[in-house]
This record gives C-alpha cells, structure tokens and sequence, in this order.
C-alpha cells in the first residue's frame, strides 16, 4: 500500500492565527503513489477527517498574481474535504494548463514575464480553471470548490469555512513559502491587501476572474470601503523581501504598473522605490479612491524620490511594502507537519 | 403534467402529511424555505419527495424526518435591490446589485448517516 505524503498547516498553527486546516500536496507526490490529483484529494477526504481546504502545486509551473506577477510554482487542483466527503458536483476542481500564444501575450501583456524571463521561459502555465473545467459551475459562480463546511477559492487562496464563518488568505508568495519550507508573514491581510487584491490584470480563465477588469482598473469597486473588505481576514503572506523580488523582475523587463500590471499598493511602492514609470493616468478614479484611502496619493508617487537599487528595494522591502502591519514571521517548519495518508 | 406546479403553503402541508402518513406520531421538520414567502415548486419533484418521505418512514424506528431544502449549487446569486423609499411612499431611485452567497453544502446535513442514496438531478 502506497502513501500520499502532504503538508498540513493545522487549524490553530501559528499561535492559533490559522482557523482552518490547510493541505497543500506537491504534484510529484501525488504522481509517486499512483494517483490523479482527483484520486489524491478523495485520498485526503477519506484519511483526514475534519474540514479542510487541499491545493495540489506544481512546483515546475508558473502562474500569475492577482495584480499580474508571475511567480513559480502553480495551483494544478483544489478541493474541499469535510466528514470525509467530497461534494460530488462542487467539491473539486482541476486546472487546465494555457498553453503559450503570441495572441496571449498580445492580449495580457502582464505575460511578457513567461517569455521575457529565462526562469519562467518553457514553463506550464496554470492559472484558473476554464469553462469544462468549471462544470457544472456556470459563469457566476467564483474559482471556487464546496465540502460540507468548507470553501477553498479563487482558486486555491482564499479559504472559508461557511459555519463557523471563519477565513484565511494565502497570497501567492505565501503559497510559494509554504512549498519551499520558506519563512511566512501571518496577520490580519490589513487594508492594503484588502485594496491590493482588487487591483487585477485582465486575463482570459484567471485565478479569480475571466475576462473582467484590467490594469488601472478596481475590481472591488468600492470607494474608501475596498480597504474594510478583507482587512479582518488573517493572510499567509511571504516574506515582503520575496514580494519585492519577483516584482522587480517585472519592472526591470519594462511592465508598467496601471498600464501592464495591477496598480496594487505593494507593486506601485515598489515601483516608486525602483524609480520605474507608472502609467498614472490609466489609473481609473475610483481605484484612486482606494488607493487614496490607505495612503497611496498620486502626489505621493509623482514626487521625486531618491532612486533604489535592486538590492536596495529588497533590502528595505519591510518598510517600502505596505500591507500585514501586524504580522508575525514563522518558520514554515514551525507551523507545517508533513504527513503520510494511507492510499 | 411536468409543467405543473405547486404552491409553496400546499408543499409544506404536503411534506407534513407525508411524514405522519404511516404513524402520525412522527415528527417532521422542513427547513429552509423559512424567507420565502410565495413560490411555486415543480409537481414531479413534489410527489417524489412525498414518496421519499414515505420511504423513509417505513424504517419503523425512524421518529422524525427532517427534509432540508437547500441550493443544489452551493454558491448561488442573488439580486440586491436597494430602494429609497421617501417621507410619501414613493420611490425615486433603485440600484440593483448581485450577491454571491457561499452557503453550507448538504454534507453538514446528512454526514452522520449510515447510507445516502444520491437521486438528485445529475449535471453529466
């Protein structure tokens, strides 16, 4: 009998800031004892018995961020477990790859980094399921898998239990830690994430979103209220000297925030660290509303600055990016058990 | 006859008569229609419900039926209107907006039976 070998970061982990159990499988694990990634999550359901969310990663991948970074590794499947079940029709759901296309990265030029990049260059890209992915879910309805109590969305980052009402985010460099036994920041998201995360790139099958919004534009649409939204919500964030290297990545290959990237907080403080353009006036008004309302003034960003290196914006990444201004760092081996489920 | 439906008070009466058919001292539960205050339910699936009922009862040791009517997708949409309504009674201005609610699956109802028989409709 094979075993599935996971990571669990237990409801309670980290000084009890974790509500909710959270399982992240490493592809290669799910292929080494013999399974599908479907066949892996109904493994979990029947082995752990109390609710939790499972995303299955694939380490060699690509995806993208919400505000159009592309970080390394890829969400491939996610499910929610409860009472050992799965929901037969909305408990699971599996990531096509999207393939690379010139049109796409004509279409979503926040994809340059997959060409432009040598570390990303050849790589699978996983973003958001696509239409047969999501049946029978319809176009209303978000990236998102239901068990019992549970909700596992936008793919794989946003983490609910819909009883006790209780939520935790895991942002995309939060994500990435966790798979390297890196070191993350746990906290309340605050309200620059809570403003950040509506500040999406328009992509055709996203992590969150199909087809909506776009650089310069607020999803959340709403005023100084965008930065409440999700502010209460503890985040697993990564480290912000890890934010701060992958979006230089971007930068230095000549995106521009509000024009090709989000224009979230963390990459417009970045970019005015780095002394990269920022397409100001793409910026929409009512995402400078939001942005206004945590501190990010357009004056602000248009006033000479002293110039950083790219050394330098890693260095001092805690005190130029904004956001999880309470946060705790923990070694992911410190709050993370690898476990072993029977097949 | 599939086009046929029923009242909303008529389908409570229903699943209540259905419960106490066999022994009239079972108690029947049915929840989640409580905000609804008129609707009209599909006839077909009104007499199959009634005989599942029926079913269940049969277990002479079952002393209560609860029947839980719940979105089959558990993340639905709902429209918000938001109405000013003025010092007269008269409306000038609506806004509709949409809400999407994630709400308990129905494992969190049925987890603790020996066996569950799936006769929902399939999406395949």
């Amino acid at each position: 009998m094979s075993k599935l070998k996971y990571k669990l970061i237990p409801k309670g982990a980290a000084e009890g800031r974790v509500p909710i159990n959270l399982i992240f499988i490493d592809k290669k694990d799910v292929l080494a004892a013999g399974l599908t990634y479907r066949e892996a999550c109904n493994v979990m359901a029947k082995n752990f018995k109390e609710p939790a969310a499972i995303d299955v990663m694939d380490m060699d991948a690509i995806t993208v961020t919400s505000d159009g970074i592309v970080v390394d590794y890829a969400v491939v499947a996610f499910a929610s477990i409860d009472y050992g079940m799965i929901n037969r029709d909305f408990g699971y759901l599996g990531i096509s790859e999207r393939p690379y296309s010139e049109k796409l990265l004509q279409e979503e030029p926040h994809m340059k980094q997959w060409n432009a990049i040598p570390a990303y260059r050849g790589k699978q890209l996983f973003r958001g399921p696509n239409f047969e992915d999501r049946l029978p879910r319809v176009a209303h309805n978000e990236t998102q898998t239901i068990t019992g109590r549970i909700a596992n969305n936008n793919t794989g980052s946003e983490f609910m239990n819909v009883v006790d009402m209780t939520e935790i985010l895991v942002p995309a460099y939060g994500a990435l830690e966790i798979m390297h036994d890196g070191e993350v920041l746990i906290g309340p998201a605050g309200p620059e994430i809570s403003v950040g995360i509506g500040m999406v790139v328009f992509e055709t099958y996203g992590r969150i979103f199909n087809r909506s919004y776009g650089a310069g534009l607020t999803a959340h649409n709403s005023g100084v209220y965008a930065k409440t939204v999700k502010s209460d919500y503890p985040a697993i964030a990564g480290r912000k000297q890890t934010l701060a290297e992958y979006t230089l990545r971007a930068l230095e290959i000549g995106l521009v925030p509000g024009r090709d990237l989000g224009c979230s907080p963390a990459v417009l403080s970045i970019a005015k660290a780095f002394g990269s353009p920022i397409a100001f006036d793409n910026i929409e008004d009512r995402a400078w509303v939001e942005l206004e309302s945590v501190g990010i003034k357009r004056s602000w960003l248009e006033a000479p600055s002293k110039k950083l290196s790219r050394e330098e914006v890693i260095a001092n990444a805690d005190e130029i990016v904004p956001g999880i201004s309470e946060g705790k760092l923990f070694k992911v081996s410190d709050i993370c058990n690898i476990c072993y489920a029977e097949v | 006859m599939k086009l046929m439906h029923t009242k909303l008070p008529d389908f409570c009466k229903k699943v209540a008569a259905a419960g106490k058919k066999l022994r009239p001292e079972t108690e029947v539960v049915l929840r989640g229609l409580e905000s609804m205050k008129s609707a009209k339910l599909a006839s077909l699936r009104v007499g199959r419900i009634e005989e599942e009922i029926i079913e269940i009862t049969q277990d002479p040791n079952v002393a209560k039926v609860e029947v839980t009517v719940l979105p089959q997708i558990p993340e639905t949409i709902h429209t918000v209107v938001i109405k000013g309504v003025q010092k007269d009674g008269k409306s000038k201005k609506t806004i509709l907006e949409s809400m999407f609610i994630t709400t308990p699956a129905p494992e969190c109802y049925y987890h603790d039976s020996e066996e569950v028989d799936d006769r929902r409709v399939s999406y395949d």
